[in-house]
């Protein structure tokens, strides 16, 4: 009987404490889940950032988060090609306490992924620049730069400066980025259209500078009689460049040059540059993320013009609005100046 | 003495709390301390880093300075307490490249790997534009920029400078020199809405650099005001730099003058390097590749689109890791790879890191990723410390096992950092030589540093420590429970008392009363009633028997729910009182003792025994007319037991023994798990026996026994040792 006793005295003991457990479980959980109402908050991942192409966009964001009483996370790799790095910073904010996303990719195929978790786990998604193959929807939209008419103005412009006649290289075509080959498309099926008489030469590319400089050089060689030469990025911009400061071909080899890295027309090969208008991209992004998550019907895509660069018109306020790279808050520009 | 005990329980564990508060208390405030760490000086020169988080980059210790080859725009390595507040950070500062700057880190937090991936102050050396520069980031830079030369010459690579930035209150300087004992310009700006805290760190952006003497100190007001007064004995171009500049808050496009990395013209005749394992061994040959440097410690490796080799170089200029080269020289054929021999190397650019190729160990082990940059993943089952100052790892990666090699690099960091069995991602430069891999494995992994080991997943949680920590974890806090669940029963059952006591005073306020009033107007009635009249005398006198009796009952049960004597005086004395109350006026003697050690009683139990005693002495008085009443409390390890005895009448012992009152002994036994006996012999007397268990005497130290020893009678269906039961009748 003694030991009915001791098992009913153990049985009381462990079935109260772990009663008391369950209630202390509980009340935890009601404290944690009390939140204090707190801005939007958005993070924007550009493919990198600290370059002429990349803090416009900032700029946009931040100006428009703070109209629309939101707050933004900037962030993004060091490098272009760092693709694990972006996707590394996108799973990263996907478990925070963020209600969008505003993603530039380094690469389409890789971040498809990495989006579909972020929006699965409620967030809302604008893409910008070049688009995922992921169609637009309820939690996805994009923002991107136009790059059709990207192509027809670099085509024009070749069109223009070699009036008509002559052979023009497309280097830099990367299958990473959509809108690179997309921009590389109309280029060609603008001057096919257009102007049948120029002939045209693609090679490939990549974020890899000395394997753009080796492309542009054999390009060069191969083609003595070049007349341009159309460079889809930054590092094939600079490769080329590169090439021809050190193939000796005593032709002026002119260059029409998307997304660059600096407005520097110092060189006498470069003639002319294709920005994306990265800072409106930033602000229709935020805007949309904003009016998505207040449950506002917006466009699902959006397309931005790029503006052509000239040695004409680069100290224009256009084109200095359009490469700002002032995001600075209001209550800090007192002190402290944009970086250069 | 339960009074006391209870007092010195209570004060015990007030004591406790009251000390644990004023250990995390005290222990907060320390963390919190502005100044707790500093004067800091760093360890670099014995080779110690292990107080530094690098966040990018490739860090490491080299002749007592740390070093970061990498081009990353925005490498971090960062040390000290988030609480820091005014202080100042000093080093000597080399840049490694062009195109860039390095420099001081101050108030930092919030930091990740990116660009400007902080919030907080930075001070560097620029050879962009030739300027010193101080600014903020905060996830995004501003800044104030001046020209470091007055007369706009150079910021030079592999040239040492000292770099000085402190911040008192809102004040921040940045102070730079060139060292040995040049020239020094400075900047100062006060920041109106400024960060407050944080830590120290080092910086680059797409220099690399190298850092020496690292000094923090507590700042004063007077250290801003030394660091510009130098300043003030040179000419007007060298004076301190204001902030608030109009002109730099206008000039917020893109730069005029960009970047463009200088180039070199390169060899046409260079051969793809997978091509040179081919070439004939017997008749040596000379030849020139090019491609990315990959390695540069302990030896210099290239790799190209086709595969790696080894340079042993003979002339040229040194190279860093991501630069892109050519080389010449005499070509040694191997069985994976080639060696290229008296090398002479010719750096055509920098800034273009060779990624990693990641393969599976297998993969490795076949020899065909020789002298190539890899990336591959394994089980660390050993480590230690080799020669030459190098760390040593082995690895295992399903069928296949290999090492890893490299420097101390940032000291023991990474050493004590890696758990054995935890599953890590390697990159190195594989080689299949035997003066690397002993012959042991079948290739060895030479690391540049420590952040090319990254660790996946730490070790499996069920191991021996965890399962130990996770045991005493739940111990400790069924431990807890137990006790809060035992407090709150016993206020519960004192709740219960005191609603008793207020009861019986209620009671006796109105009925007790109430029967005295009604006797005393039977009485009234009584002496006013002629005596002719024999029935309603007989009637009157029946109700006064029966107010009497009722009277009495109603004390008795008032008497019954105050129990405040069993509280003050013990269950036995409180019995030993009950039973002199109930015989107050007669002949009959009360006896009562107790046998053995005494021991406290848990409340419900001593209430109910209390009861069951109060009903077997009621029912001796009502019934067996004794001249002797006998209470015996015995105390037993694990029982106690209550006998009621008397020397009266005894009845005749039936298997039945009902009545109201032997039922309710017997409910309230059953509730506290006791045993009930009644026995009796006709003529001779009754005893009334009560056997109760005890809980255990549970400690701290004597949880776990009492536990195991139910946990194993239960399993086992052992019974405890009980005592005899000399009677048949169980209640």
């Amino acid at each position: 009987m003694v030991n009915v006793n001791q098992r009913q005295f153990w049985v009381t003991r462990l079935r109260t404490s772990l009663r008391l457990l369950c209630f202390a479980d509980l009340a935890l959980l009601l404290v944690a889940g009390c939140q204090r109402h707190s801005p939007v908050a958005i993070a924007v991942i550009p493919r990198t950032c600290g370059t002429i192409m990349w803090e416009p966009e900032h700029s946009g964001a931040q100006a428009t988060a703070l109209k629309l009483g939101a707050r933004i996370y900037w962030n993004a790799p060091t490098r272009e090609d760092d693709v694990e790095g972006q996707i590394a910073l996108v799973e990263r904010v996907s478990s925070k306490n963020y209600q969008g996303i505003v993603l530039a990719p380094d690469q389409a195929r890789s971040l498809i992924t990495p989006i579909l978790r972020a929006m699965q786990r409620g967030l809302s998604i604008v893409v910008i620049g070049s688009p995922l193959p992921v169609p637009a929807g309820e939690r996805l939209s994009y923002v991107l730069n136009d790059e059709e008419a990207g192509g027809r103005i670099a085509g024009q412009r070749i069109a223009t400066i070699l009036h008509g006649t002559g052979s023009v290289a497309i280097l830099g075509i990367d299958s990473d980025i959509t809108g690179i080959m997309t921009r590389a498309r109309s280029v060609e099926q603008f001057l096919v259209t257009n102007y049948p008489r120029i002939r045209i030469i693609k090679r490939t590319g990549s974020f890899n500078v000395p394997h753009e400089q080796q492309v542009a050089e054999e390009t060069l060689k191969a083609n003595p009689d070049l007349d341009a030469v159309v460079t889809l990025t930054s590092t094939s911009t600079f490769g080329a460049l590169s090439a021809l400061g050190n193939v000796r071909s005593g032709r002026q080899i002119r260059i029409v040059a998307f997304d660059p890295d600096s407005l520097n027309f110092e060189n006498p090969h470069l003639d002319s540059e294709v920005l994306e208008d990265t800072q409106k991209m930033g602000v229709e992004a935020v805007r949309v993320v904003v009016a998505k998550i207040h449950g506002q019907k917006e466009p699902l895509i959006t397309q931005c013009e790029p503006l052509l660069v000239t040695r004409e018109n680069v100290h224009s306020a256009e084109v200095r609005q359009l490469t700002s790279m002032d995001w600075r808050p209001e209550h800090l520009r007192r002190t402290w100046g944009a970086a250069p | 003495m339960r009074k006391l005990f209870e007092y010195r329980r209570l004060i015990f564990i007030a004591s406790l709390i009251c000390l644990m508060a004023a250990g995390i208390f005290g222990f907060y405030e320390y963390r919190q301390k502005p100044n707790r760490g500093l004067p800091y000086h760093d360890s670099f020169a014995i080779g110690k880093a292990e107080e530094w988080k690098a966040l990018g980059g490739t860090w490491e210790l080299l002749n007592g300075s740390m070093r970061n080859d990498s081009d990353e725009r925005g490498a971090k390595l960062l040390t000290g307490s988030a609480q820091w507040q005014n202080y100042s950070i000093e080093a000597d500062v080399m840049l490694l490249g062009e195109g860039g700057n390095a420099g001081l880190i101050l108030r930092s937090s919030d930091e990740e790997e990116g660009v400007d991936a902080y919030t907080g102050y930075y001070a560097g050396l620029r050879n962009l534009d030739n300027s010193l520069v101080l600014g903020r980031a905060g996830h995004g830079w501003m800044e104030v920029a001046k020209p470091f030369f007055a007369d706009h010459s150079q910021v030079l690579t592999s040239k040492w400078y000292h770099l000085k930035l402190m911040a008192y209150g809102c004040q921040l300087v940045a102070a730079a020199s060139i060292l040995p004992e040049g020239s020094r310009t400075s900047i100062t700006v006060n920041d109106v809405d400024c960060v407050q805290s944080g830590r120290a760190g080092l910086r680059s952006y797409a220099s690399g650099g190298v850092w020496r003497n690292v000094v923090i100190r507590q700042a004063t007001q007077l250290d801003g005001a030394e660091m510009l007064g130098q300043d003030q004995a040179q000419d007007e171009r060298s004076s301190p730099y204001q902030a608030a500049n109009t002109e730099s808050q206008s000039s917020f496009h893109a730069p005029q003058v960009g970047y463009l990395p200088q180039t070199r013209p390169s060899n046409p005749d260079t051969q793809p390097i997978s091509s040179l394992k081919l070439f004939p061994i017997t008749r040596p040959q000379s030849a020139t590749i090019r491609g990315i440097v990959v390695l540069t410690s302990p030896a210099l490796f290239v790799q190209d689109s086709t595969g790696g080799i080894l340079l042993k170089q003979s002339s040229g200029e040194p190279v860093r890791v991501g630069d892109e080269i050519e080389a010449t020289g005499m070509v040694r054929p191997g069985t994976f790879s080639a060696t290229l021999e008296h090398a002479s190397v010719r750096a055509l650019w920098g800034g273009t890191p060779m990624p990693a190729l990641a393969v599976t160990a297998s993969q490795a082990a076949t020899g065909a990723f020789d002298a190539t940059f890899i990336e591959v993943e394994g089980h660390l089952r050993h480590k230690e410390y080799g020669p030459d100052d190098n760390l040593i790892f082995d690895f295992d990666s399903g069928s296949q096992s290999f090492r890893a090699m490299m420097k101390r690099g940032r000291g023991d960091y990474l050493y004590n950092h890696l758990k054995l069995d935890s599953r890590l991602q390697i990159r190195g430069v594989a080689v299949v030589d035997s003066a690397y891999t002993q012959d042991l494995t079948p290739f060895t992994l030479l690391v540049r540093s420590t952040d090319d080991i990254v660790e996946l997943a730490g070790p499996p949680w069920y191991s021996a420590p965890h399962l130990v920590g996770m045991a005493i974890g739940f111990l400790l806090l069924a431990l807890l429970a137990n006790f809060v669940y035992h407090r709150v029963d016993h206020w519960r059952l004192r709740a219960i008392v005191e609603e008793r006591e207020h009861l019986a005073f209620e009671m006796h306020d109105t009925l007790a009363q109430g029967f005295a009033g009604i006797g005393f107007q039977l009485e009234a009635i009584r002496t006013g009633v002629p005596e002719e009249l024999l029935r309603m005398h007989q009637q009157i006198d029946l109700a006064s028997d029966l107010v009497r009796h009722s009277h009495a009952e109603a004390r008795r049960t008032v008497d019954m729910l105050r129990p405040r004597q069993l509280e003050s005086e013990g269950l036995l004395s409180a019995l030993a009182l009950c039973a002199r109350r109930l015989v107050a006026g007669g002949s009959v003697a009360v006896v009562s003792r107790s046998a053995g050690e005494v021991r406290p009683i848990p409340l419900r139990m001593s209430d109910n025994l209390y009861r069951i005693g109060q009903e077997a002495l009621a029912n001796a008085v009502r019934h067996a007319r004794p001249t002797t009443l006998s209470i015996i409390l015995e105390y037993k390890k694990n029982w106690v037991r209550l006998l009621v005895g008397d020397d009266g009448a005894g009845f005749v012992e039936r298997e039945e023994l009902g009545g109201f009152g032997v039922l309710g002994m017997r409910k309230r036994a059953t509730s506290i798990s006791a045993t009930l006996d009644i026995s009796s012999v006709l003529g001779k007397g009754t005893q009334v026996s009560v056997t109760a268990p005890l809980p255990p005497r549970l400690t701290f130290i004597s949880w776990p026994r009492h536990l195991f020893k139910f946990l194993r009678e239960h399993f086992s269906n052992a019974t405890a040792a009980d005592p005899p039961h000399p009677h048949p009748y169980r209640g």
